[in-house]
């Protein structure tokens, strides 16, 4: 059997790559024959002239006979094939403005599939480009009755985790921090950096070596002695120093010693990592709050429901041992990449939908375009079937050149797929980053794009070859007109959902927030912990500090200063960004009928709300006369006051904040409208409390509140100019103090909303481009019925006919597609929006304005494809048409 | 000479392994044997037996080799495979198995 095989594969491939030789083999054998018979002629008695005459005549047409042979190869679809990609070539090149279309239409659909699968592959279904990949897992605490709400992990479920569990082979912990960085010599400034706190296992989890240096020791992490930054930081800090090891840097005051640099590609978890510090977790750690991240390697063999099997015995036994605060909560696990990415999920399948529509349309704009063309080459097919080839040769040979217009697509598209998935990487990477940028085209998403490919082509080119082997002349434009109508509905359907996405983003930017960011310098000053907040105890399970000196005295000072500043107008301070904070203080309230609520929770200084210019709409502002011995007092929001005092009058009303037995009740002096929390949500109850009444022992997880201040300037000038007195007078006050960050609160409100924005701006893009696409098959669809009636308009204008009849006849037709298009648009447009209704914020998924708005957009764009082939229907020659040439436009412009 | 008798579907396959599995022989040489041997009762047009062979060489029964004939010309001279001998068996299983149905069925019909 085997040798069989092997002869006959040598065969064919003999015949392939040997051709000529095969061919002269064959002559030579007839040659054989034929000499054979003209002797045996001679044998019987015929002169040489008649015996050759005789061989001629007894073997009959000798080039028929080798072409039957040759037949027997079975390789001739090769040379067929050559044929057929040299010939579509020929044809390609010979109408460069169809070819450009088409494959620009196919290009655009290919590589942005290309793009969003290959990021969805990157981000959620490839592990992460580290070692073990798929064993890391993060841990987080939930609260058993929102199971949606993930969280941190306290350090006492760090340690049972670590010290109970059985799942894992390395489990880490680590917290970021950010701490002031002293001087370090001449010409340097005191800095205060962000970084992170690490159990010693956690630089090593990814099996990423330290560039220069190295990672600290289970024995160095019981020291407050060693550092290891970041590559960003030992280059922009430290010039890139390669003798770096071994220096000192201050931090918070406590000399340490730099031991290692970590590679530019390390910058996991959290974007603004620049140094990684010891943590030390005992056996015994105290609980204190859910704000640690912890981050387990599962040992190998062991699956993920075995590990969460293995945390829910233990959150079980920590409920039971202690179960304040352990009583209500459960522990999740999930993979690494998922933690991380998550997020991007639904955009991306958002994206994905988006993109797979511009496919499909760009395909039934492709295939509007050679059904076109195939009955304009009517006349070439006619003639080819007239010489002989058979209608399977004609399909291959059409479908051959759709298939080659797919591959110019594919190519085109492997670009667009490059820039894409860089441009997808980049808008998703920055919150918690491997090196995804490193990422190129992967194999499997050239895979991809080669699958997308042929399919497009054969998609494609089907219907057309089909109908282009069919000798009937095409009459009808029907499928035409069917492929219009489709392109048109899925071009709605996309630009509905992007029509819904930008009306929630420009809702989003245009909301008022009751406040004016433009104009604000926002000023971030922090008092370290360590400073003020010295441990006392527990509370209620959480640790208890004693607050003293206030930071509110430092505070103070420098509001002070910041006010003498010339030209600073209006300053105050808040201790949160107003909008969109990375964290939020939330309270429970007790309001004197003793039911309990929350509510979000700000320190506030006096002139807070003038100097933001959110209307007061009852009561007053804090003044200087509110200090910590006069009655506590609290300015409330709107719809606080509505939800705490329902119909009730809320200044004069109290309430306690339910947090120590120091909290004093405040008493509502002051009503302000609502400043939403969040971009993208409704305002909740807001209670402002002055930064001056505050009790003197507090407990986790929110002592750290006190010491952040964002001083807010209102500059009667330029904001920017006055940024260098405000450093000099921090700097005056607190010569060791780094200045935190001097920015303004509009770029803060347009960084909340950046990546929303380019998610919506890129929708949008895919939305035009199907639309571009679907007014290029309206195009092409209704030129090429204009180019088969133009004799019928011909001699309805010899009989008569005006313009206006002329519209009517092209328009009825055009007319029709465009509903039907709009119809079924519309219709799965309303029940497919639904699927973001997530992603909305302040429109419904089927607002009427938006479809109604998008609708008319469509069919404006679809009408302005048609005006071009009413205007040739229009100019039709009516005596050129009688007298009989075709003057076909369509024709005349391709040929 | 006499009318060519028309050969039966498939059967020309078998006919030529058949004649070649005495020797290999030459184009020109298994239209004289296959005349010979039936008695002057077969003759194969070489519209047919030309193909026949070509299809017999892809498929692997028969090998092809150019070497000398009797008078010192070159000419390409077909061999039965191994595979060939085990095909020709099958063929004429199969062959005996139909004629002898065909006999039976004229006989009683």
């Amino acid at each position: 059997m085997i040798p069989r095989l092997f002869r006959v594969w040598r065969l064919r491939l003999r015949s392939l790559v040997r051709k000529d030789a095969v061919d002269t083999e064959l002559h030579r054998e007839f040659a054989f024959h034929f000499d054979e018979l003209v002797a045996e002629h001679i044998e019987e008695g015929l002169s040489p002239e008649d015996a050759r005459r005789a061989a001629h005549r007894a073997l009959g047409n000798v080039a028929a006979l080798e072409e039957s042979c040759r037949d027997e190869r079975r390789v001739t679809w090769v040379h067929d094939l050559r044929q057929d990609v040299v010939y579509g070539m020929r044809i390609l090149r010979k109408h460069p403005g169809f070819t450009i279309v088409a494959a620009a239409s196919l290009a655009l659909g290919i590589g942005a599939n290309a793009a969003v699968l290959g990021a969805f592959d990157a981000l959620l279904l490839q592990g992460l480009p580290v070692a073990h990949a798929d064993r890391l897992v993060a841990i987080q605490s939930v609260p058993l009755d929102n199971p949606s709400q993930l969280g941190g992990n306290s350090l006492a479920d760090y340690a049972a985790f670590r010290d109970r569990g059985r799942a894992f082979d390395m489990i880490d912990v680590s917290i970021r921090w950010t701490n002031d960085f002293s001087a370090h010599g001449p010409g340097t400034t005191p800095e205060r950096i962000t970084g992170q706190l690490v159990t010693a296992g956690w630089l090593s989890t990814f099996g990423i070596e330290p560039l220069l240096g190295r990672v600290f020791t289970e024995a160095e992490s019981r020291q407050s002695s060693v550092i290891v930054i970041s590559h960003g930081l030992w280059q922009r800090r430290f010039g890139a120093d390669p003798g770096i090891l071994n220096t000192q840097v201050r931090v918070q005051g406590v000399a340490r010693t730099i031991i290692g640099v970590m590679p530019a590609d390390f910058r996991y978890q959290d974007p603004g990592i620049d140094y990684w510090m010891p943590l030390y977790v005992g056996p015994q750690p105290e609980a204190g709050a859910r704000l640690f991240g912890v981050r387990a390697r599962l040992k190998p063999g062991v699956s993920l429901a075995q590990a969460q099997a293995d945390l829910d015995a233990i959150a079980a036994q920590l409920a039971a041992e202690t179960p304040v605060p352990n009583k209500g909560w459960g522990v999740r696990v999930r993979p690494l990449n998922e933690s991380l990415f998550g997020w991007t999920r639904e955009p991306l399948l958002t994206l994905e939908a988006a993109v797979a529509l511009v496919w499909l349309i760009g395909c039934a704009n492709v295939a509007a375009l050679l059904l076109s063309r195939a009955s304009v080459r009517q006349r070439e097919v006619a003639l080819r079937v007239a010489l002989g080839a058979g209608r399977g040769r004609i399909i291959r040979q059409l479908l051959t050149e759709s298939v080659l217009l797919a591959l110019c697509g594919g190519a085109l598209g492997l670009v667009v797929a490059l820039l894409g998935q860089r441009a997808l990487l980049m808008m998703t990477t920055p919150p918690g980053s491997p090196p995804l940028a490193a990422i190129a085209l992967n194999m499997r998403v050239v895979a991809l794009l080669a699958v997308l490919t042929m399919c497009t082509g054969l998609a494609c080119g089907l219907v057309p070859a089909l109908r282009g082997a069919d000798r009937e002349p095409i009459r009808r434009a029907f499928p035409q007109g069917v492929l219009v109508s489709v392109q048109l509905a899925l071009a709605l359907v996309l630009l509905i959902g992007s029509g819904l996405l930008l009306n929630s983003l420009l809702r989003q930017v245009r909301r008022d927030f009751n406040f004016e960011p433009n104009g604000l310098v926002r000023v971030d000053f922090g008092v370290p912990v360590a400073q003020y907040a010295q441990r006392t105890g527990t509370y209620r399970g959480f640790p208890y500090f004693e607050i003293a000196p206030p930071p509110s005295e430092t505070h103070e000072r420098v509001l002070e200063r910041l006010r003498a500043v010339p030209g600073a107008g209006s300053v105050a301070g808040i201790s949160a960004p107003p909008v969109d904070s990375f964290v939020l203080a939330t309270m429970d309230v007790r309001l004197e009928d003793s039911t309990t609520s929350s509510a979000t929770y700000f320190l506030v200084t006096p002139n807070l709300f003038h100097t933001l210019r959110t209307p007061i709409v009852h009561g007053r502002d804090f003044t200087d006369a509110d200090t910590s011995t006069s009655p506590w007092v609290a300015i409330v929001n709107e719809t606080c006051a509505r939800r705490f005092w329902p119909g009730e009058d809320p200044i004069g009303k109290r309430f306690t904040l339910d947090t120590v037995p120091e909290e004093q009740p405040r008493e509502v002096v002051g009503v302000v409208r609502d400043i939403p929390t969040r971009h993208a949500e409704d305002p909740q109850p807001v209670i402002y409390a002055s930064y001056r009444q505050q009790p003197s022992r507090y407990r986790a997880p929110w002592a750290g509140l006190f010491g952040q201040m964002l001083f807010m300037i209102r500059p009667a000038g330029d904001p920017v100019a006055i940024v260098p007195s405000v450093r000099s007078a921090i700097a005056d006050l607190q010569p060791d103090r780094p200045l935190v960050n001097v920015t303004t609160m509009e770029s803060h409100m347009r960084a909340a909303m950046g990546r929303f924005r380019s998610y919506v701006w890129l929708v949008s893009v895919f939305a035009m481009t199907a639309t571009l696409l679907a007014a290029i098959g309206t195009y092409g669809v209704m030129a090429y019925t204009v180019s088969q009636r133009t004799r019928e308009i011909g001699i309805r204008r010899v009989l008569g006919a005006g313009p206006r009849e002329i519209i009517a006849l092209v328009g009825r037709r055009a007319l029709a597609f465009v509903i039907a298009g709009l119809v079924v648009g519309l219709a799965s447009a309303f029940a497919l929006t639904r699927l973001i209704e997530s992603q909305l914020w302040g429109v419904t998924p089927t607002d009427p304005a938006t479809f109604a708005g998008v609708s008319l957009l469509l069919v404006a764009v679809a009408l302005a494809a048609c005006v071009l082939p009413v205007r040739r229907a229009l100019s039709v020659d009516p005596a050129a048409c009688v007298s009989g040439c075709d003057g076909s436009p369509l024709g005349r412009q391709r040929e | 000479m006499p009318k060519p008798t028309d050969l039966l579907q498939g059967t020309l396959d078998l006919l030529i392994l058949k004649t070649l599995s005495r020797e290999p022989l030459h184009g020109w040489a298994i239209a004289k044997r296959m005349l010979e041997l039936s008695d002057d009762v077969l003759t194969v047009q070489q519209g047919s037996l030309y193909p026949a062979l070509h299809r017999l060489e892809q498929q692997g029964w028969i090998d092809a080799e150019w070497k000398d004939s009797k008078h010192g010309r070159e000419a390409k001279f077909y061999a039965l495979t191994r595979e060939g001998r085990q095909q020709l068996e099958r063929e004429l299983t199969s062959w005996k198995r139909l004629s002898s149905a065909v006999g039976l069925l004229l006989k009683n019909a």
